[in-house]
């Protein structure tokens, strides 16, 4: 059984180059789960003293909006850690998880973990490492979804709906950057809304039809122009012309 | 020498009043010198827009007309007297003046019945504009084309015609349009207002410019905000930020380019 589980461990990125008596030691200490497909791992919000180490399946990280639909944060799959960040700060969890696929994945609680952490600084320099990785990817992801927001202010969409239509496959080995592509674009799905919408009410734009009856408009004009005063009205404002530009040449 | 804008409308209701008060407004705002004169004796209004009522107001256009008065008498100062709402307040030591109408309905029946000399009124405007050291004299003047409205159109360097995009405002813009190139107005601008927001008003401009032959200085959309706010203050000084102040700042800005 323990065997089993240090053999899990060794596949895990965070504890993998270890000795082999430390993984013994915490293979005793982590407890295996299964979950089944869209069952909840991690709550956003709530308390979180474990750390979970994926070992098969798939897992979504999301942020819950308030109109109750999920943003996809990131993809977690075998040999992924989840949930230290909240076992370091001790602030509550960061972020919804949930399995994509019936999973299974390695249970450490915080005791456990801080004394192997203790005595294996090469392990604070393992999930440094970790840890730098995914900001990284935070990094990539925020500069992308500026650019892309920018784009949408100028009213170019076209970057978010090739990304909506060219759909990866989870677990590839894309680089950071298409990753964060793929995540943002279920984010910018709403482009497609707003772009729908946009197109949609320029098509609505009335386009106003004119008609001068050009007979009548010739006969107004003559009624009025036929006049004395009118003659007599042109030659005044001539003459006040004249004498405007003459006073102040 | 300062420039005569004529603000006029082949029909009532086009906003000409609100129009013609904000575009001063906005001139004054620049810094330039301007005086708004009220030559729609059958109807004035323009006052109202100022806080002007009939207990306020001293002397007047028709007091001028009559013989009562010098025109500089008539010339009531904005810039000192009207800051009493939030957007004419922005207008404090502001050269802005307003010649304004009788609002007695005796001294306006008096006009309408015997009429007056449209050379005193050429006059009186001459004489504002050397006296006030005037860079722009706006005139409201009535809708129509009769002979006080011709004679403003006539003596104006920048004739701006509003209108709505409707047919009869633009079948008698046409006419407007043609006796404005018959007396010589060296500059003639077109102001669509009230356009309803579900109109392209590209297409408008595009539209209007072809079949007019004359610039269109600006399409303002139809606002209910305006509306709401009643004359009660000078719409694009306390809203500066609304569609309708942006578009009125536009042709604002064509009017100070065309000294």
């Amino acid at each position: 059984m323990d065997n089993d589980i240090v053999v899990k461990l060794k596949k895990s990125f965070l504890f993998r180059g270890l000795p082999e008596s430390t993984l013994s030691e915490l293979a005793q200490r982590v407890t295996k789960r299964k979950l089944v497909k869209d069952e909840v791992l991690i709550r956003k919000g709530a308390e979180g003293d474990s750390l979970f180490m994926v070992d098969q399946g798939w897992f979504k990280i999301v942020s819950e909006e308030a109109q109750g639909g999920e943003l996809i944060l990131n993809h977690s799959g075998p040999g992924e850690s989840i949930g230290e960040m909240a076992l370091l700060d001790e602030e509550p969890r960061s972020a919804t998880v949930i399995a994509l696929s019936d999973a299974e994945v390695l249970e450490l609680k915080r005791d456990a973990f801080l004394s192997v952490l203790n005595q294996n600084p090469e392990l604070s320099v393992q999930l440094i490492r970790e840890t730098s990785k995914r900001l990284r990817f935070t990094t990539t992801y925020l500069e992308k979804a500026i650019d892309w927001s920018k784009k949408i202010g100028e009213g170019d969409y076209s970057f978010a709906l090739e990304e909506i239509n060219t759909e990866k496959p989870l677990g590839g080995q894309e680089s950071d950057e298409d990753k964060a592509g793929q995540l943002l674009s279920a984010f910018f799905s709403m482009v497609q809304g707003v772009k729908a919408r946009e197109d949609e009410l320029k098509e609505q734009l009335l386009k106003l039809s004119i008609e001068i009856d050009e007979a009548r408009r010739k006969q107004e004009f003559e009624e009025i122009t036929s006049t004395d005063f009118y003659a007599d009205l042109k030659l005044k404002a001539k003459k006040l012309r004249e004498k405007r530009t003459n006073d102040n040449p | 020498m300062g420039q005569i804008v004529s603000i006029h409308s082949f029909r009532g209701g086009t906003g000409k009043s609100n129009t013609t008060a904000n575009l001063a407004a906005q001139v004054a705002l620049a810094g330039k010198r301007a005086c708004i004169v009220d030559t729609d004796i059958q109807s004035p209004g323009i006052h109202v827009l100022f806080g002007l009522n009939e207990v306020k107001m001293g002397k007047t256009l028709n007091d001028f007309l009559n013989g009562l008065c010098d025109i500089k008498d008539v010339a009531f100062s904005i810039g000192e007297n009207a800051l009493d709402a939030e957007g004419r307040s922005k207008l404090a030591g502001k050269d802005l003046w307003l010649i304004p109408c009788s609002i007695r309905g005796r001294e306006i029946s008096q006009v309408l019945r015997e009429g007056y000399d449209v050379n005193r009124l050429n006059e009186g405007l001459q004489t504002l504009l050397k006296d006030l050291n005037l860079d722009y004299l706006f005139i409201d003047t009535h809708p129509g084309l009769n002979e006080e409205t011709l004679l403003s159109i006539a003596i104006s360097d920048i004739l701006i015609i509003i209108l709505r995009p409707d047919q009869q405002d633009l079948q008698g813009t046409a006419v407007t349009v043609d006796i404005a190139r018959s007396l010589d107005v060296p500059k003639l601008l077109l102001v669509v207002n009230k356009a309803l927001m579900r109109y392209d008003f590209q297409d408008i401009k595009n539209q209007m410019e072809n079949l007019f032959k004359a610039p269109v200085a600006g399409v303002l959309p139809l606002s209910e905000d305006l509306a709401d706010m009643g004359s009660a203050d000078i719409f694009s000084l306390r809203y500066p930020d609304h569609p309708w102040s942006q578009a009125i700042r536009g042709v604002a800005q064509m009017i100070l380019a065309s000294k």
